[in-house]
């Protein structure tokens, strides 16, 4: 298991060193790279609750990282390797001593965690927990584990199984870090009460960055840039579907000009016609089995009127609005 | 059915809250039937009904508003477009275009906007629409202008 990963990575103590020297120098690139990566995976997991259409899509996707989080390790090593899918992000930045470690294992994952380069992925956390070096990691594993927390929370709801496992094995990455095999599994069973208690006391904060973070506003840039975060664009769009949205719910009459009946949301939101005339559903069902004229325009409702979206995606994409403001307050 | 009559009571409404928004049209609901409408228009001025006031009738279909409401002229009336014995209004959003978005209310302008630019290329008057077409405008007018005397003044004017 971690021996393995130990013995490919072929660092010894010395190496320890190195990279502690080294780890003031890049911290606060990792870091903020370590950041991105979970910051990332987190809001594209909020993305999977905002927006039913692409649930199934997405959340396929979303099982399947986590299937890899979960078994990789199984077959491999212990729960140490999963955090292979961030390093893998991560693995540019670490390259400088974990380059021949990942060349050496296949899955260059223990090699770079074992390497203990990978103190951006690793080395906050166990800054943390093994008591090593303190260096103000403790916040950034704070902010991480709030946000990983706040994502277990919401995917607790929808899948229980993996749910708590990243969380819990994340943690073990730190021990990995460290260059000893033997502490390393103390520390593993030690640091998993530890985290635990920090996932408890997590919550109640609630917030995956805090207002002061050095890293938060820089990472925030970036997001936009990232080439695979496909969610960015689809994010805007529901954000300026939304205040569009709103904007003609507001403007909409409060009742139906033909039947004169209260308009409900679904109705309100409803623009059957691109002349802007807006009815009830029902009666601009009753005019599609007569003439199918629009009132207001008297042309034919020959398109598909943008009905079906409009109405479904009011609650997702109120959603998606009142995040990106929590956001935005936020920072 | 609920619906037109949702609908024709909301015109009611409407009617006796802006009685006074136009004075050129009287509209009134029977006392017994909702579906039972009158309308009293004035003439409008600088045409042959000047001075006239026309009664109308309408019968409000079950199917209303997705269905126009049936309109005549009660009062005698010398137009190219209106039937002189039966008062049936040729007017095209009373026909293939009526919109539901239409009112009752709506539906006496045009009427109003209809005597004053009469059509007389699709005539239910042919004697009128007639007097028209061959340009002589004086003989419509003077035929026009008696019939409001006749029918649509009181007997003292």
């Amino acid at each position: 298991m971690v021996t393995d990963s130990m013995t490919n990575a072929s660092i010894p103590m010395a190496v320890k060193d190195f990279a502690k020297k080294k780890r003031a120098n890049r911290s606060a690139k990792l870091k903020q790279c370590k950041l991105d990566a979970r910051r990332e995976q987190w809001l594209s997991q909020v993305k999977n609750k905002g927006c039913k259409e692409e649930t199934v899509h997405e959340r396929d996707g979303s099982d399947r990282s986590m299937e890899n989080l979960e078994i990789k390790p199984r077959g491999k090593t212990n729960e140490g390797s999963i955090h292979h899918h961030f390093s893998d992000l991560d693995s540019p930045s670490n390259s400088p001593s974990s380059v021949s470690g990942s060349n050496l294992s296949g899955t260059n994952f223990t090699g770079s965690s074992g390497s203990s380069s990978s103190s951006s992925s690793g080395g906050s956390c166990s800054g943390s927990i093994t008591g090593e070096d303190e260096e103000g990691g403790l916040d950034d594993w704070e902010a991480v584990a709030d946000a990983l927390a706040a994502d277990d929370d919401k995917q607790e709801q929808e899948q229980h199984n993996p749910s708590l496992e990243p969380l819990v094995e994340n943690e073990s990455i730190g021990p990995l870090d460290s260059p000893n095999l033997a502490p390393e599994i103390e520390e593993v069973s030690e640091a998993k009460p530890e985290h635990v208690e920090k996932a408890k006391r997590v919550p109640p904060n609630c917030r995956a960055w805090k207002p002061d973070d050095a890293f938060r506003p820089q990472s925030l840039p970036n997001l936009s840039k990232q080439l695979s975060f496909p969610m960015n664009s689809g994010r805007r769009y529901g954000c300026g579907g939304g205040a569009w949205g709103c904007k003609s719910v507001i403007s909409a009459p409060s009742s139906c000009p033909i039947c004169c009946e209260d308009l409900d949301i679904t109705d309100s939101s409803f623009q059957p016609c691109l002349c802007g005339f807006r009815l009830c559903l029902f009666c601009h069902k009753r005019i599609l089995e007569d003439d199918g004229r629009c009132p207001g325009c008297r042309k034919q409702y020959d398109y598909e009127p943008i009905k079906g979206e409009a109405t479904l995606d009011g609650g997702s994409v109120k959603f998606r609005l009142a995040r990106s403001c929590s956001m935005i307050t936020r920072s | 059915m609920q619906a037109s009559r949702a609908r024709l009571f909301k015109e009611y409404k409407e009617v006796q809250r802006e009685k006074a928004a136009d004075p050129d049209i009287q509209l009134a609901c029977d006392d017994s039937n909702i579906f039972k409408w009158t309308a009293l228009i004035k003439g409008p001025s600088e045409t042959p009904f000047e001075g006239g006031v026309f009664q109308l009738a309408f019968s409000v279909p079950e199917q209303y508003p997705l269905q126009p409401p049936q309109v005549r002229f009660l009062t005698k009336i010398f137009h190219p477009n209106v039937h002189f014995k039966t008062g049936e209004i040729c007017l095209d959003i009373l026909k293939n275009a009526w919109s539901p978005a239409w009112t009752l209310q709506s539906v006496c302008r045009a009427i109003i906007a209809l005597m004053a630019h009469p059509e007389p290329d699709s005539p239910l008057n042919c004697d009128s629409g007639n007097l028209l077409r061959s340009g002589d405008i004086r003989g419509y007018q003077s035929m026009a202008r008696m019939y409001t005397r006749l029918a649509a003044m009181s007997k003292k004017g």
